[in-house]
């Protein structure tokens, strides 16, 4: 039982991270604090549960075809945004707000209020004896894994990456040292536009979708990436992963109604005990 | 600090606040406004309360915590003890005190994101307690039945806030102007310049005297017993309390995008960006869109922060 | 400056664009008999509000080709109430004050309806609530409320099926932490305690849960033989899908909420199989004495709305139609068409419909109304309880070899 429950809480751990990831190399780069971002994900679900439904496309094959839509969409925001003025963390905060608002609406309109779920891909796995994997938790973790390592090896190895971190870190003096921060803000918006369209699909067959599905995926983005420091990739899965262990210890052993409360808790008193992130070395760039 | 149209804004104002103070009198379908308008003053009050923690450079995403924890004290007052309106809403006031002055002590280092991240995360622990205390607060069930407001008079005048709206709708307008004072003081003061010096730079701040610590406990005492207040009223007018209805996100969240679309800066800035959304979404779009209305609204905002970027009040 | 200035034109003419357009838009139909309802259209509780307005959408439309309510064209003016009780308020106000509506119907949860019900009694206009349960809400004191839904309707089967039909020693309760819920999960603990049913577990969690393994996994050591989830159609899809997965041998899974939905088994699958769910009324379950209403309804309402009626839907349609046969009673008795009129007529109703007898006691409650246990069977719902609606048998223990 505790292997299964580990199982679990790793494949929650998973989504959280993918959730989070795109957020905060979003908010780390450009400082864009994009409310919409559960919206856009929920998005991303329902093309995947359009291709697989009327174009009966397999899933693994819809997943490339929502990270290049999601990209360009991303992209497209991008242009929006960039003409916001200061202080730029707060109207972007509210503009996305906006966003997020009419794109829940068009999805309700379009997509109509029920509720979808991405068919699974096939029965669970057994492990040993009493412990099973199922399609879907084998998807999330090897694709959430996979896709943290490629995102923090571009960021630590190749030269791209050094100035995208340059950027997270001082803009200014990114700026000031030659790095072209528009360019650099257009690859934080499609690399995030990507990863919004893998976690799309991953929440459809995980969950479900529905079109004001999206706030919860936006306030787990957001604690995840303002406890970790934005653009900190360890942090990120370390915060995602402990967020998780909460969630599922508490309601095992205190039930489920204390799991908010708990979690809540154990955020503050690490955010008292370390103001700055709990990794963080020193500030953090982004601010609120 | 006034720019050089202030006479013009004035005058303006004085045009608005004059027609809504007239409005009962004779207006468009006055009933519906009054009712809808006394919501929108409540909910700028709420945003010029949140208004003044941000002008001490800090953003809360936590508000609705004093607002729940208001309209729970007015609540649960009133079916425990049986308490009167007046009593219960100063409880109200200073539960959220209480609770705003633990937040400004235990969150006194953290700064900007941080500090969002804690009120966001502080508005759990009473919600959570409200939905559990069953013997109490009764959990999930909500209270329901809390007594609506008392009619009493002032100089010979019979105001019956219990039934009558366009009462509710005078009472309402007074705290806003109350809130307004308050406000126009944060800004306009010898206290308003010391939370500016702190909201621009501590440190400086700090060297020139001013008591960082004690303006930003001050500003968040008095921003969460507002809150509570109007949490309280809350509890009265609608005569039921849920956790999940008082501590919304959404009443977090709502301060921020009014008083960011009225612009932050301008004493009246809140508040005309609460009047103007919330006014306009209950009274035009509801009934223009009654299934798509939040996309238009959302789309307006959207508008709004690319070509007034400052804010209604610019 | 000069750019300002036409910013600010731009703004100011989109603003009035919409204070012009929005009551332009909305134009008084020249009809004189309209009513109003209130549903949550957006946000979470969407899905649900949109079906019992197309319910009552229905019920409106049919009137009106059958001549309208003697020879009056119905007009039906819809709200969205974003589940916050103030808007639904202000928006029920709105609706009596500028639409002039002669009664209210529809709201699908309590923590709207009763402010509504207040409001119905302040400006006296009736108001028949289509989906509420909770039971502080119907009062004496309120004569303009009525409501053709109560908890007893839904506990009393449920009840009675899990100690009666399935003989269960041992029951897990699982409901989400709102107010109806909360009501029926203590109303369903006290009733299985009375019956001698162990109540192994007691979980209270927040809609919208995205993993519910760590409580599954609590029901593994000693399961129960029943498991009763007070929840809503998007956690069962979690739920109902991770008890199978997981594999806790549990012998029934029953959602009062959200299960007995064609568009539950849809998405689904096969891991619907076996389970329990309430429903009031389905295509082809009807009450006695009105299967051909019933036929005529669901065909004319598949080829008119495109899709498949549900009993959320029929919520909304029994309700209005309940007002609209007061209504025409009003007005067949040469009486004016008031608020305490209607309220007196409906106190009077006695109508056979497909999904209840609607008849209100004294505080507005239903007399009739039921619901009925359904299981999901081969992709259908099969009514199996109580035995006089019962269409099948049921299969207990589920099975659980059937995977997602």
């Amino acid at each position: 039982m505790w292997l299964q429950l580990l199982i679990n809480t790793i494949s929650l751990g998973s989504f959280y991270t993918l959730v989070a990831l795109g957020f905060s190399i979003i908010f780390g780069v450009t400082h864009t604090f994009n409310l919409a971002h559960g919206e856009l994900i929920v998005l991303s679900g329902y093309l995947a549960y359009g291709l697989t439904r009327f174009w009966e496309t397999p899933f693994a094959f819809t997943l490339p075809l929502c990270m290049l839509a999601m990209t360009c969409l991303a992209l497209g925001l991008l242009a929006l945004f960039r003409r916001l003025r200061e202080p730029y963390e707060l109207s972007s905060l509210v503009f996305a707000f906006g966003l997020a608002l009419v794109i829940q609406n068009l999805m309700l309109f379009f997509f109509t209020a029920d509720y979808r779920r991405i068919p699974t891909s096939g029965p669970p796995i057994r492990l040993v004896a009493h412990t099973l994997i199922t399609r879907n938790q084998l998807w999330l973790i090897g694709l959430s894994i996979t896709a943290t390592v490629c995102v923090s090896l571009m960021l630590r190895k190749t030269f791209l990456g050094k100035a995208l971190r340059a950027v997270i870190q001082e803009r200014e003096t990114a700026r000031l040292a030659g790095i072209r921060v528009e360019h650099m803000n257009r690859i934080a918006f499609a690399v995030g536009g990507a990863l919004i369209g893998l976690a799309g699909p991953l929440l459809g067959q995980s969950a479900y979708l529905h079109p004001s599905g999206g706030m919860e995926a936006t306030l787990i983005a957001v604690v995840i990436t303002l406890f970790a420091g934005a653009g900190r990739i360890r942090g990120l899965l370390m915060g995602a992963w402990l967020l998780a262990l909460l969630e599922s210890g508490t309601t095992l052993w205190l039930g489920s109604n204390w799991r908010e409360l708990v979690s809540a808790g154990i955020l503050i008193a690490l955010l008292i005990w370390k103001p700055e992130g709990l990794l963080a070395r020193k500030k953090s760039a982004a601010e609120l | 600090m006034s720019p050089p149209s202030s006479s013009r804004s004035i005058a303006l104002l004085v045009v608005v606040g004059l027609t809504l103070v007239l409005w009962p009198a004779g207006g468009w379908h006055t009933q519906l406004v009054c009712r809808v308008l006394g919501f929108a003053f409540l909910y700028a009050t709420v945003t010029v309360a949140w208004n003044l923690v941000a002008l001490s450079g800090l953003i809360s995403l936590g508000h609705a915590a004093y607002f729940g924890l208001g309209a729970y004290a007015a609540a649960l007052l009133d079916r425990h003890v049986g308490a009167q309106a007046p009593v219960t809403l100063a409880a109200a006031g200073l539960c959220a005190a209480a609770y705003g002055l633990v937040v400004a002590v235990a969150f006194q280092r953290l700064r900007a994101a941080s500090y969002a991240l804690a009120t966001l995360a502080s508005v759990e622990i009473p919600k959570v307690i409200a939905d559990n205390w069953n013997s109490f607060t009764l959990g999930s069930l909500g209270l329901v039945g809390t007594r609506p407001l008392p009619a009493f008079s002032v100089a010979g005048m019979e105001l019956d806030l219990a039934h009558n709206i366009t009462a509710q709708y005078y009472g309402l307008m007074a705290l806003l102007a109350l809130a307004c004072i308050l406000h126009a003081l944060a800004i306009h003061s010898r206290w308003g310049w010391a939370l500016r010096a702190v909201r621009e730079d501590e440190r400086a701040a700090a060297v020139l005297g001013v008591n960082v610590f004690a303006t930003r406990l001050g500003a968040t005492v008095l921003s969460a017993a507002l809150t509570g207040l109007c949490g309280g009223l809350y509890a009265h007018l609608m005569g039921m309390t849920e956790p999940a209805l008082v501590f919304n996100l959404h009443i977090s969240a709502m301060p921020l995008v009014f008083a960011m679309l009225g612009g932050r800066f301008r004493w009246y800035g809140p508040v005309l960006g609460a009047l103007v959304l919330y006014g306009a979404d209950q009274l035009f779009l509801h009934p223009w869109l009654p299934a798509g209305h939040a996309a238009i609204y959302g789309l307006v905002i959207m508008v709004m922060l690319l070509f007034l970027p400052k804010g209604l009040g610019s | 400056m000069k750019k300002l200035g036409t910013k600010r034109i731009v703004f100011a003419i989109l603003f009035a664009l919409i204070l012009v357009a929005g009551p332009a838009a909305t134009r008084i139909d020249a009809a004189p008999i309209s009513i109003g309802s209130i549903n949550p259209l957006t946000g979470k509780l969407a899905s649900h509000g949109r079906e019992i307005l197309l319910g009552i959408q229905a019920a409106v439309d049919e009137i009106n080709a059958a001549g309208g309510l003697a020879g009056n064209r119905v007009v039906l003016h819809s709200r969205d109430d974003q589940s916050r009780p103030e808007v639904a308020v202000g928006q029920a106000e709105d609706l009596i004050v500028r639409r002039k509506v002669t009664a209210l119907v529809g709201g699908y949860v309590d923590s709207l309806v009763g402010p509504l019900s207040q409001l119905a009694l302040r400006h006296h206009i009736p108001y028949v609530a289509s989906a509420s349960l909770q039971t502080h809400l119907s009062r004496e004191d309120n004569p303009y409320f009525f409501r053709i839904s109560h908890l007893r309707g839904l506990s009393e089967p449920l009840c009675g099926f899990v100690t009666q039909a399935l003989g269960a020693r041992s029951a897990a309760l699982f409901h989400a932490a709102t107010p109806g819920a909360t009501e029926l999960a203590g109303e369903l603990f006290r009733c299985l305690q009375e019956a001698g049913v162990t109540v192994t577990v007691v979980e209270k969690f927040r809609p919208g849960v995205p993993d519910f393994s760590p409580l599954v996994l609590k029901l593994k050591p000693s399961p129960p033989d029943v498991l009763i989830a007070a929840t809503f159609f998007q956690d069962h899809l979690i739920l109902a899908r991770q008890i199978r997965e997981l594999g806790v041998p549990i012998k029934a899974y029953i959602g009062p909420w959200g299960v007995s939905y064609p568009t539950f088994v849809q998405e689904m699958g096969k891991a619907a199989e076996d389970l329990f769910g309430l429903c009031a009324w389905k295509p082809g379950m009807a009450l006695p004495g009105t299967e051909e209403a019933s036929e005529a309804f669901t065909r004319w309402f598949r080829e008119k709305y495109k899709r498949e009626p549900t009993s959320t839907v029929m919520h909304g349609y029994t309700s209005a139609r309940a007002l609209l046969d007061a209504m025409a009673r009003v007005v067949g008795a040469g009486k004016p068409l008031t608020g305490p009129e209607i309220a007196r007529a409906l106190r009077t109703t006695d109508l056979l419909l497909p999904m209840e007898r609607v008849a209100f006691d004294a505080k507005g409650d239903p007399l009739y109304y039921r619901q009925t246990v359904v299981q999901i069977q081969n992709g259908a719902l099969v009514p199996v309880y109580p035995a006089e609606r019962a269409q099948g048998s049921w299969v207990y223990p589920m099975s659980l070899s059937i995977q997602p």
